[in-house]
């Protein structure tokens, strides 16, 4: 099966989200639709996936014009959608969710639960994946859950899926896995539209590339031809920095410690420093505890045993409150639900922290907050309309701008930022570690947390890595690479290191 | 764009009404609002030759309502911060009863007054009375409150406990006693502005503008909105989440007392097992109308003045067509259903 859409216009009032853009995928194919946030990839997907309208251009499937009236149009026709929010029932079992809306019955409407595992099981063998139909969908992670919505599809017979950046809240073993069943498909003939930020997997995976950018397509060709620079140059447009941004810099006097922190299984026995003016990085893989580790110090979550230390003083951090009050600011990981709140403006959710700061006896002080968010979208570059826009109008990069501006906005002396750049364009990581840079200079104490390598290693001035709850590392910047993170975060104790460079030296 | 433009002025008020019924709930409130007074007005029977008397009647009707629902339009406004909380409030009725309680106690001029048994009468003693009632109505709020925040028990389970407890050992205490209420006291809701009996009318929207401020205002109104939209957001922005939920209990208790002080001073007596109850569906009923979301996050205060409104002009219009009394429930229900279903609409648009 072939899908062309062609010439394709999508305005929403005066802004075009998508321009003259023509693209196609065949089965057995993986092409790749990059492009920044806000850039008309979703936009385009969503014209195909039946969920809006076109307002000029068509779609052919197989050299036949199709009408999309409703997203079910497209999935008759074949064409699956898996978003990056997924579509499954926690607490059903896989069978169900893969039948869910259209259950097999018997007679007298009884559900055909056995026939239902069998033909669930039958997919799972099609596909090579080793998964029992009946496992509760709550008990699965991120990337099993991606395969179950992807099996599903198949299941109905789609033959063109449409993957909206699946790989973003997925650890790097949990993407290998996708990957797999990816391959799996592609063998199967059926055509995968890989929506990304992330170049590495495109090049690694795809097979051609199209780059949107303002809403026009700006590149399209085969990945083997290309790099990774180039196709991120073709997305922001201009030349892009990969140096690493470390500094030499000497740190200030210390300003957070930790000694013997633990709770439960979540962290054991944390002993740790964080001084002024330094960025001090914080990886590991998925269950390392760091988040946990974290949220406690910031007073949203328990610990049982040991002692932090805020400027040489013993403190308890009894709730959030007390924490932002002790000048610790925490930029969350997910920001969808930890970061925005949606019921609210923009201006609403860059002054959320700072209302108690500033105002009168409980009256907000507009004014000053006003002035300050005015100062923050300057400095951030945040892309926005009228402040009082719904949050939700904004670009996942400049919504995690926003939350990053409410704490800015509260200048803390000690800033935890956890997975800051998750779901975020390359021009916005960029204005990110700018601001990072920018606030270490200023003195504040920064920690990054993040479970990207690479991040930790490009920005952070030291580094620890943490393995189930416990500190199994630290790296001076001369000592970090993606290798010894590596060893370290998979249960290599640090004494290897030397081993290490043994080996590299037969 | 210049076609556009064209076809927005074409149909341009149409386009802009549509917007606005289907983005404002307040908008589409307060239409039904206009239209049913319509209705109202003209089932009253207008008359032109005698348009004096005519207005009087018209007047006096509307000040009627507004009083009558003085008490309810107060609890509405409560409960609806509490709904914008993500919470739920079934003790007020309740609650209600228990501060009436309290305050008939105090103020009692028979042999069992406690003020007058500690020698305090006359306005001092209603000044205290009125202040203990208050503190009382707060405390009980505030405890409902504990209990959801430190106890983790969730809100509807806590206050149906409450609700049963503080109706159940207000009955118990007041058996056999009927306290007398001074006359001193009555005028606090009866005091008489021109013809018209309008004080508690008065005392509503004086707090309804308070209220008005505090949730657009303050940081503990905002706060609220954040709480009820996203908690884990809000806690992570350095919200004190517990603080506010409590305290959002708590002023219902404390506007619940008030409710209770009018309610009082209205008829000089309560009935301590059928006062008030049903009240919290009243409540629920008009903050919902009003456009508040039951999963919080989203409400206004004037939504919920329009809620109240419109139920009450409703109960009115039923009462001027003669509509069987038992069939007037119906009316309420499903004005319900018609504003949650286009608040359901609205949200997708």
């Amino acid at each position: 099966m072939k899908i062309e859409i062609k010439n394709i216009d999508k305005a929403f009032g005066a802004i075009e989200a998508v321009k003259d853009v023509s693209f196609s995928v065949s089965g057995g194919e993986v092409c790749a639709l990059i492009g920044e946030n806000g850039a008309g990839k979703s936009t385009l997907m969503n014209i195909l996936g039946g969920v809006l309208p076109a307002d000029r251009g068509e779609i052919l499937i197989d050299g036949q014009q199709v009408n999309f009236q409703k997203p079910a149009d497209s999935l008759n026709a074949g064409i699956a959608f898996i978003h990056q929010e997924l579509n499954l029932i926690n607490d059903l079992p896989i069978y169900e969710n893969m039948f869910i809306g259209r259950e097999l019955k018997k007679k007298g409407r009884i559900l055909d639960l056995e026939k239902m595992i069998a033909r669930t099981k039958e997919v799972f063998d099609q596909m090579e994946i080793d998964l029992d139909p009946k496992t509760m969908v709550r008990d699965l992670d991120t990337s099993y859950k991606q395969i179950v919505e992807i099996s599903r599809a198949i299941m109905m017979d789609a033959s063109i899926i449409i993957m909206d950046e699946p790989t973003t809240s997925l650890t790097d073993q949990e993407i290998e896995r996708v990957f797999e069943m990816m391959k799996t498909l592609k063998k199967q003939n059926v055509g995968i539209v890989f929506i990304s930020h992330k170049l590495n997997e495109v090049i690694e995976f795809c097979d051609r590339y199209s780059v949107l950018r303002n809403g026009e397509l700006v590149a399209e060709g085969m990945v083997s031809e290309v790099n990774v620079d180039q196709l991120a140059r073709a997305m922001v447009g201009h030349e892009l920095r990969t140096e690493s941004l470390q500094r030499k810099t000497e740190s200030g006097r210390e300003v957070l410690r930790a000694e013997n922190l633990s709770y439960n299984n979540d962290f054991k026995n944390i002993s740790f420093s964080v001084h002024q003016g330094e960025i001090l990085g914080v990886t590991g893989l998925l269950g390392d505890g760091r988040q946990e580790l974290f949220q406690a110090i910031f007073g949203s979550g328990q610990i049982e045993a040991g002692e932090l230390y805020l400027n040489d003083q013993q403190v308890e951090i009894k709730n959030t409150t007390d924490a932002l009050q002790k000048g610790i600011g925490y930029l969350p990981r997910d920001r969808k639900e930890n970061g925005i709140i949606k019921d609210m403006d923009i201006f609403e959710n860059a002054s959320i922290v700072t209302w108690p700061l500033f105002d009168n006896f409980g009256i907000i002080d507009r004014e000053k907050q006003e002035q300050e968010f005015k100062e923050q979208v300057e400095r951030l570059r945040i892309k926005m309309g009228a402040k009082n826009d719904s949050i939700n109008s904004l670009s996942g990069g400049n919504q995690q701008k926003i939350v990053l501006a409410k704490w800015l906005i509260a200048n803390p002396e000690i800033f935890i930022l956890d997975n800051p750049t998750q779901g975020v364009d390359v021009g916005a990581k960029e204005d990110i570690y700018d601001i990072i840079l920018e606030l270490a200079a200023e003195g504040i104490a920064v920690v990054i947390l993040s479970s990207e390598a690479k991040e930790i290693i490009r920005i952070c001035d030291r580094a620890l890595v943490m393995y189930h709850g416990v500190i199994q590392g630290e790296l001076s910047q001369a000592e970090m690479s993606e290798h010894e993170i590596m060893r370290l975060a998979t249960g290599a104790s640090l004494n290897s290191v030397q081993e290490g460079a043994e080996d590299a030296e037969k | 764009m210049q076609k556009n433009n064209k076809q927005n002025s074409e149909q341009g008020f149409k386009h802009w009404f549509i917007k606005k019924w289907s983005t404002e709930p307040i908008f589409s409130t307060g239409i039904a609002l206009i239209v049913m007074i319509i209705l109202q007005t003209w089932s009253l029977g207008f008359d032109y030759d005698s348009f004096g008397s005519w207005f009087f009647t018209w007047t006096n009707n509307w000040i009627n309502i507004l009083r009558n629902n003085a008490g309810v339009g107060l609890i509405a406004l409560g409960m609806s911060f509490v709904i914008m909380s993500a919470g739920i409030d079934l003790s007020v009725g309740s609650t209600m009863v228990a501060v009436g309680a309290a305050l008939m106690m105090l103020i009692d001029r028979g042999p069992n007054g406690i003020l007058i048994n500690l020698g305090i009468e006359g306005i001092p003693a209603i000044l205290i009375a009125i202040l203990v009632s208050l503190a009382f109505g707060y405390f009980l709020g505030n405890l409902n409150g504990i209990l959801i925040t430190r106890g983790g028990i969730p809100p509807f389970v806590v206050t149906l406990a409450t609700m049963k407890l503080y109706r159940s050992v207000t009955q118990h205490f007041m058996q056999g006693y009927n306290p007398r209420v001074p006359l001193e006291f009555l005028p606090i809701s009866n005091f008489q502005i021109g013809r018209f009996r309008m004080m508690p009318i008065i005392y509503w929207l004086l707090i309804a503008a308070v209220l008005y401020f505090m949730s657009k205002r303050t940081t503990f109104g905002r706060q609220i909105i954040a709480v009820g939209s996203n908690e884990r957001s809000a806690n992570l922005s350095g919200v004190n989440v517990k603080k506010v939920k409590r305290r959002v209990y708590a002023i219902t208790g404390l506007l619940v007392s008030f409710a209770a002080i009018i309610q009082v001073s209205r008829i000089g007596s309560m009935d301590y097992a059928n006062a008030g109850s049903g009240y919290e569906m009243e409540a629920i009923a008009a903050a919902v109308v009003g456009g508040t979301s039951m999963s919080g996050g989203r409400g206004t205060v004037i939504g919920t003045l329009l809620g109240v409104l419109i139920i009450a002009v409703m109960n009115n219009l039923l009462n001027l067509l003669g509509v069987p009394p038992f069939l007037r429930e119906a009316f309420k229900g499903l004005i319900l259903i018609g504003a949650v279903l286009m608040q359901k609409k609205q949200k997708t648009v």
